[in-house]
Formats: structure tokens, sequence, C-alpha cells
């Protein structure tokens, strides 16, 4: 309970932290919104327009810093982000809420399968140490996790979009269609999803393959495995129930953060694809000067991490009690 | 916004090589039968399904198809006026008093009548909140009041006959028994538009915006196109694509190499590209080397104007004239003599004396300096805009050969927005926003009321030009209605932008549009350029699209 305790306070701390940081941030970045706005439109709106723009974003309100910081934590705390000035005026829990299951679906799912089957082959590759798998795999995948998302996107769209057609090269769906939650809608979001997940998928499993397959070198040479050996036990249940179980504590924490991270969403993929997830309103967010936007998002993905870590910190508790003591 | 690739070269080269293979996308047809037509329009974001016309971004996706103005201003035909929601205008009292009659048997799409309380509605909406009135109409507005049953009349402090364009063609009339029952109209997201106009929004995701006709249209038989498509693309790259597959018949797009990538792909694909302002580098009248109207002039003769064209641009943007008016657009306003006055252009020659007879020194590393100082310039630009960066690079070259080093800084754009607004350059790249004659684009360079001291942000005006004699005849411009006084102080202008060179006009901005006339007919084109075509031109697009009609 003790140990439960101390994380929370850990926790909050640490949110809190993370709280003011984003708060502060965004305001030292030279410029405004009106004057990034206006850079925006430039050429396509009266130059007159400034003063409109300042009005509406609220700019120049002599607000002091201090009370737009209790402002801001109040509005946190009540989960009130206000209004986004990129896509002014929509309120910035509308267009997060927009983007967030674009993002959970694309990079979540390909996140957790690229853990699992890295993990996976990792553990079998130094279970037979010495084996055809191991020899092939950690070299191959540390070539292909060196490349950049966005250019294995592009090679992709190149390969099985455009020269043989295989798979749309653009959105979360066909730009056109209406969404309905209808079989052939939901094909068409799958069948968009493969080449950007698949992309994701490949980049990201190598580094699960060789941390696995590492920690498993050392597991499988401890005593209790050798015990179970000697008790005749099948191998398979070594593999998963002995030393896989214990190799994988230390790759949890990574899961876990990997896992928050999905909030960010996978910028360059999102770009490339022009997929409508959260990575590329971001990037936006920060060029268009539009702290709400930024601040919420970057609160997320706190939130997300620093909740992952959480349940990662219980979970290694749970499975490893020397975790728990306290001196 | 212009639409350049920020992903780098080995993206766009990639993407290059990708174009080569065409792939087929499913056409989907609409409820009408006749296939939709797909705009293609990058603005490096999805949708924000906010419909409110007074906002700078959203605007262009209402103005002009489902909000209309009271007339339309034709920028590329001299100011031609087009009657719209208003059948009639008069100018009264001076110049001071614009009377506008309304319209009737037009209907809001929800059926209800639509009348000249709408339009005082509208206006006074403005007044109400500033934040609306986008292009600051009531600076010179003093009151709008409804007269009789369908006349509208506009009050000004001060006759501003060049305000009609932004009374008459840039505020979209709204629906009073709607917006009045709408708390908020600043921060209040518009989700279901109701307008006047052609077209009424369908459907609407971050994705895609869905326009259908609108039945009962009051221009009987139009709109004949029944559905608009416009696709949301993060990057230049997947709009271009889209475009050169055949997936699009209308673009406005930046594409690099254009008659390979786009027009050889399919019969009937074309482009045309009208210039509607100049970018001009705008040097800092202030402070530094710049201050002195010699390093000025020098930096004009020594711009080789149609190489920095071909070589930045793919000659897609003419060179443009240090008179300051856009040719071929605006070429009934140029002054002989002010052109005679600029001589051939490009002439490094004279560049060169001029810096000599300013008492600059050439140096040993071939830099010319002044009292020890070497002339050595900054030049700021959008490193977002890979094409600018390109011209400046140009630029810089050229410079050199006439002895003015130039280094180019390419910020990040808002960073580069900044700096511009505040002043807090020695030169810049930019572009301003123009209107439909050379008067607009030069009030917003030369009136100094529209500067700011270095360091508080000026809407226009950046290099922070202030002369009286300039500001008088603006104010005069802006007090007639005779068209021989107006092309007489555009005249002056003109010999005082080639004599002060206050602003350096380095190449002409234009609208980015592609077409397929095979698929549609009823384009704009340079022989019949009825209004401006770019899918951001609003309420352009708009009239454009009500003129459209499919061949198949």
């Amino acid at each position: 309970m003790r140990f439960l305790a101390r994380r929370l306070g850990f926790l909050l701390i640490a949110l809190w932290a993370a709280m003011t940081v984003n708060f502060l941030i965004p305001r030292l970045m030279p410029g405004n919104p009106a004057e990034a706005m206006m850079g925006r439109l430039r050429g396509h709106i009266n130059p007159a327009s400034l003063k409109a723009l300042e009005v509406a974003f609220g700019i120049n309100t002599h607000q002091s810093l201090i009370s737009s910081y209790f402002a801001y934590l109040n509005n946190c705390v009540h989960l009130n982000f206000g209004i986004s000035l990129l896509d002014f005026p929509e309120p910035v829990s509308h267009v997060i809420a927009q983007a967030l299951p674009w993002s959970l679906g694309l990079v979540g799912v390909s996140t957790i399968l690229g853990f699992l089957i890295g993990t996976m082959l990792g553990a079998v590759a130094a279970w037979r140490r010495g084996g055809a798998l191991d020899s092939v795999l950690p070299p191959v995948f540390i070539v292909i996790s060196a490349f950049p998302y966005f250019f294995l996107g592009l090679l992709f769209i190149w390969f099985f979009g455009l020269t043989l057609g295989w798979f749309p090269i653009l959105g979360g769906y066909t730009e056109t269609a209406t969404p309905s939650l209808t079989l052939g809608f939901i094909w068409n979001i799958i069948d968009h999803s493969i080449l950007p997940a698949f992309t994701i998928l490949i980049t990201s499993i190598g580094g699960w393959i060789l941390t696995m397959r590492n920690n498993m070198i050392t597991v499988v040479a401890e005593d209790y495995v050798k015990m179970g050996r000697a008790k005749g036990l099948k191998p398979r249940r070594i593999l998963w129930q002995y030393a896989g179980r214990n190799a994988l504590l230390p790759n949890l924490t990574g899961f876990a953060m990997s896992l928050g991270f999905v909030i960010s969403g996978a910028i360059l993929v999102e770009y490339v694809f022009n997929y409508p997830g959260l990575g590329f309103l971001l990037l936006q967010a920060v060029e268009n000067e539009d702290f709400p936007l930024m601040q919420a998002l970057f609160l997320l993905i706190t939130v997300a991490v620093l909740v992952a870590i959480f349940i990662a910190d219980i979970a290694t508790s749970l499975l490893d009690p020397r975790t728990r003591t306290t001196s | 916004m212009r639409r350049k690739s920020r992903v780098g070269l080995l993206a766009s080269t990639l993407a290059l090589v990708a174009s080569t293979c065409v792939m087929g996308m499913p056409a989907i047809a609409g409820a009408s039968g006749q296939t939709p037509l797909n705009l293609d329009n990058e603005q490096g974001e999805l949708w924000p399904c906010a419909f409110t016309p007074f906002n700078g971004f959203d605007a262009m996706f209402s103005v002009g198809t489902i909000y209309e103005t009271l007339d339309f201003v034709n920028a590329l035909q001299n100011s031609k006026v087009t009657p719209w929601l208003a059948t009639a205008y008069a100018w009264s009292n001076n110049n001071k008093t614009l009377t506008f009659t309304i319209r009737s048997g037009v209907k809001w799409t929800d059926g209800t009548p639509f009348s000249a309380a709408d339009v005082a509605y509208t206006f006074n909406l403005l007044k109400k909140y500033p934040a609306l009135d986008l292009n600051a109409v009531w600076s010179v507005l003093s009151s709008v009041k409804q007269s009789g049953s369908n006349k509208v009349v506009f009050d000004f402090s001060k006759s501003a006959v060049p305000y009609f364009y932004y009374v008459a063609d840039q505020v979209p009339i709204v629906p009073e028994h709607i917006w009045s029952k709408i708390k908020n109209p600043v921060t209040d997201p518009i989700a279901k538009p109701v307008g006047t106009g052609g077209y009424e929004l369908a459907s609407c995701t971050p994705q895609n915006i869905k326009w259908t006709a609108n039945p009962n249209y009051w221009q009987k038989g139009l709109p004949v196109v029944k559905t608009l498509n416009m696709p949301a693309f993060l990057s230049n790259n997947t709009a271009n694509e889209y475009l050169a597959q055949g997936s699009s018949a209308y673009g406005a797009q930046f594409i690099p190499n254009i008659k390979s990538y786009f027009v050889a792909k399919k019969a009937g694909n074309g482009y045309w590209f009208p210039p509607v302002a100049n970018v001009s580098l705008f040097p800092n009248l202030k402070s530094g080397p710049t201050a002195d109207v010699a390093v000025r002039e020098a930096i004009s003769y020594g711009l080789n104007r149609a190489a920095i064209s071909k070589i930045g641009e793919y000659g897609y943007e003419p060179p443009a004239s240090q008179t300051g008016v856009v040719a071929p657009t605006f070429k009934a306003w140029s002054s002989s003599s002010a052109t005679a006055l600029a001589g051939k252009g490009y002439d490094p020659a004279k560049a060169i004396s001029v810096l000599k007879a300013d008492g600059y020194k050439m140096g040993s590393d071939g830099f010319f300096s002044k009292n020890g100082k070497e002339l050595s310039l900054t030049v700021i630009t959008n490193g977002g805009y890979s094409d600018w960066v390109a011209d400046m690079q140009v630029v810089s070259q050229q410079l050199a050969k006439v002895g003015i080093k130039v280094t180019v800084d390419g910020a990040a754009a808002s960073n580069f927005t900044t700096d511009v607004l505040n002043g807090q350059f020695q030169l810049a790249y930019d572009v301003e926003t123009g209107g439909p004659s050379p008067f607009y684009e030069m009030r917003q360079w030369l009136y100094s009321k529209n500067s700011a001291a270095i360091g508080s942000p000026a809407p226009s005006n950046w290099e922070r030009f202030s002369s009286p004699a300039v500001d008088a005849l603006l104010n005069q411009y802006g007090s007639t209605t005779s068209s021989a006084t107006q092309h007489s102080i555009i005249d002056k202008l003109q010999t005082i932008m080639v004599q002060q060179l206050p602003v350096i006009p380095v190449l002409e901005e234009v609208d980015w549009f592609q077409y397929n006339s095979d698929e549609y007919s009823g384009f704009p084109s340079a022989t019949n350029p009825y209004a401006q075509p770019g899918l951001y031109n609003v309420p352009d697009w708009g009239v454009v699209v009500l003129h459209l009609k499919p061949k198949k």
C-alpha cells in the first residue's frame, strides 16, 4: 500500500511539473497566433484582418502571466481546453476527438502488434541461439529499424500503392466516401491502414526482437531454468513460463512508454499517408502557434505516458516482488 | 497559402518517381447520377468543418458557394462589377454615401426570403463584433441602415470609394433569422450554414467537404454541376498526385514540372496562372544600408528578374516591374513615363555606378563598402516555401556580381511572419494581398497609417515608408470615382515607386490553377478571365463552379 501511495504521489508531482512546463514553453515562442494566421493566409486576406484576428484570439488582453497560469490549471482540471486557433472556432476537445481514434487505431494496434511479434521472435531466437532465426532476424531488423518511417512509407506507396496498385495511397478512408457503420466502410478503413501500419510495424519490431533476445540469453543461463530442464519440464513451458516471463520484465516499462506515445501519433507516417491522426495535428498546432491545442495535446501525451508507466510499475511489482522492498 | 512541398528533396524526388505510375481511383457517382467534381486544394491540414464565413481560413469553404456577397468584383477584368445580391449601387453625398438596391425573389436555403434587412443586419453584426470584421470596413463606415423595403444605405465617415470592393465583394451576407440566435458569432462553430448561394453543405468530415446544388437557387438553371467534393490534403505531393492521376478536374496547386507531371498525363489537362500581386523585396527604410535609396536602386538594377523567374519558379511567376503594376492583369494602369524611367530593369553596370556615386568603394573581395563597413545584407524569407528560398539564392548570386553581399535566411513560417510584421529585417521577401486594381497593393505598401514603429506589428507597409505627399495621393484616390483622376494618381505613385524604391517588386504572384477541359467546359482562361480561379479566392471560385458544365 505504501508503495502504491508513493507511486501515486510521484505521478501527481510529475503531472504538475509537466503541466507547468507545458504552460510556459509555448509562451516562450516568438510571435503570436494572429501573426501566424496572417502568415498562413498571406496574400489571401486583407492585411487589415490582423486587428480582427487579435480580437478574436484574445491577444493583448493584458492578463498577467500568473493569473493566466491559474486559469489554465483550473481549466485543465475541468478538462476545458478552450478553442483551437488553428481550426478557429472549433473547441480543442472536438478537434482532438476527431483525430484521436485514427491514431489510437493505427499507431496503437501496430505498436501492440510490434511488441508482441518482436518479443516472441526475440524469445524464440534466443532459445535457439545460433539457429537460423537467430542469425537472420536480428541483423535484418537492425537494418530495417534504422530506416526512417517516412522513407519506408514512400517506398511502400511507390511499390505497393502505385506500381502494383494493391493498396490505396492516402487518407484514412476513400476521401469522398461518407463515414458509416457498414462492413464496406470498415473494410475501407482497414484497407487504408494496411500500408501505414505495416510501415510502423516493421520499423518498430527490430528493437523489441533485439532487447528480448538479449534479456532471454541472460535469463536462460539462470539456475532456475537449468532446474526446470533438470526436472524434465517441456521446453515450451520453460521457454514461456520460466524464461520468457522474467525476460519480459525489463521490456515492460519500455512498452508502456511506447503505448503512451501512441497518443502523439506518428507524425511522419501520418504526413506521408495523408492520415487524419494526432501526430500531424500536433505539428500543425506548433507551426501555427495554436497554444490551446498544443497544450491539450502535450498534456494528453504526458498523462498517457505517466499513466502507462504507473501501470507498468504496478504490473512489475506484481510480477516481481523484489521491486516492492523499500530498502 | 502557397502550396509548396515541405517534406524535402528526397520526398519530392521519390514522389516524382512515384508519379510516373498512374493509378485509377473509382469514381463515386452522386445522387443525381452525375459524377461529382472533385476539387484539389491542399491547405496542409484536415478540414475544421466550421463554416463561419467571417473567418480568414474558413471563408474559402463557404463564401461564394454557400454565402454570397452584394456584388462580384473581378480583379482580372479591371474591377468589373457584376450585380449579385444587390442589383444596383450608387454613390452620393460627395462619395460618402453608398446605396445598394437589394435583389428580390432570393431565398435562404431554409426557405425564408432574403431581404435588405439581412444585409443591414450583417454589417451591423461586424460592427458589434470587430473580430468578424476582417476587412475593417468599420474603420471607414459610420452607419449602415435599411431604407424602404429594398435599399440599404452605407454612410462613410470620409469618402472611401475603394472600400466598395471590401463592402460589396468581400463581406458575405448571413441570414438575420439564424444569426441573431447565435450566442457568440465569433466562437460558436457554424456546423450547418444557411446561405443564398448555389450550393448547400451536404456533409463535412475532416477528410472531405461535400456540397450539393441548391435546387431553388435564384439564378435559374444553375448550378449545372450538382455535387462538389474537396478532399483535405496534408502535403503538396499527395494533392499533386491526386490531380495527376485524374481524380480531380479542378486544382489550385503548385506543381513542379507541370508539363510532364500533369499536362501530358491526360487529354484536356491544362493550366493558367494569372498574376495578381507582386512578390517583392521589402527593404528596411528605417535603419541599415537599405535606408539609403542608392542601395535600393542598385539592388533593383542588379536583379535579373527573368532569370529568377526561370530558375526559382519554373517560369510560372513572371518577372515584375519596378513600377509595381502587375502585367498583364492591370496593364491598362501602367504609366509609360514611369516605365521609361525604370529603364530596362536589369542593368548591372548601372547598379555599380550608382553605388560608386554614393561613396561606396569596391573592396579586393569584390564587395562594396563605405566608411569601412561592407555592404552586406541579410534577406529573410519563408523557409517553408522552397521556391522563395530558391529565388533568394539566385538573388544572392546576382547581387554578388554587383558587389552586394546577400545572406539568405529561410526562417520558420511563423517566425518569419512575426519578423516581417514587426520590421525586424534588413530585407524581406514577401507578398501583399493586393486587390482588384493596383491601388490596393500600393496602398498596402505605401500608406503610412498602415505602418507601425519598428518592434510593433504593422499589418502592411512592412518597410515603414512614410511620405505625406503619398498619403495625400492615396486619400485623394479614395475620394474620387473619376477614372481619369484615379489613373493620374496611380501614374504618380508609379513614378515614386521607380524614384524612391520603397518596395522592390521581383516577381508577380499568381493564382495556381489546373483544369481538365475534356471533362468540364466553362473554366476561366486568359481570353475569358471572368473570375480568379484559385480555390482559395473568395467569392471567385464560387463564381467559377457556377460556370462549369460537365461534357460527358
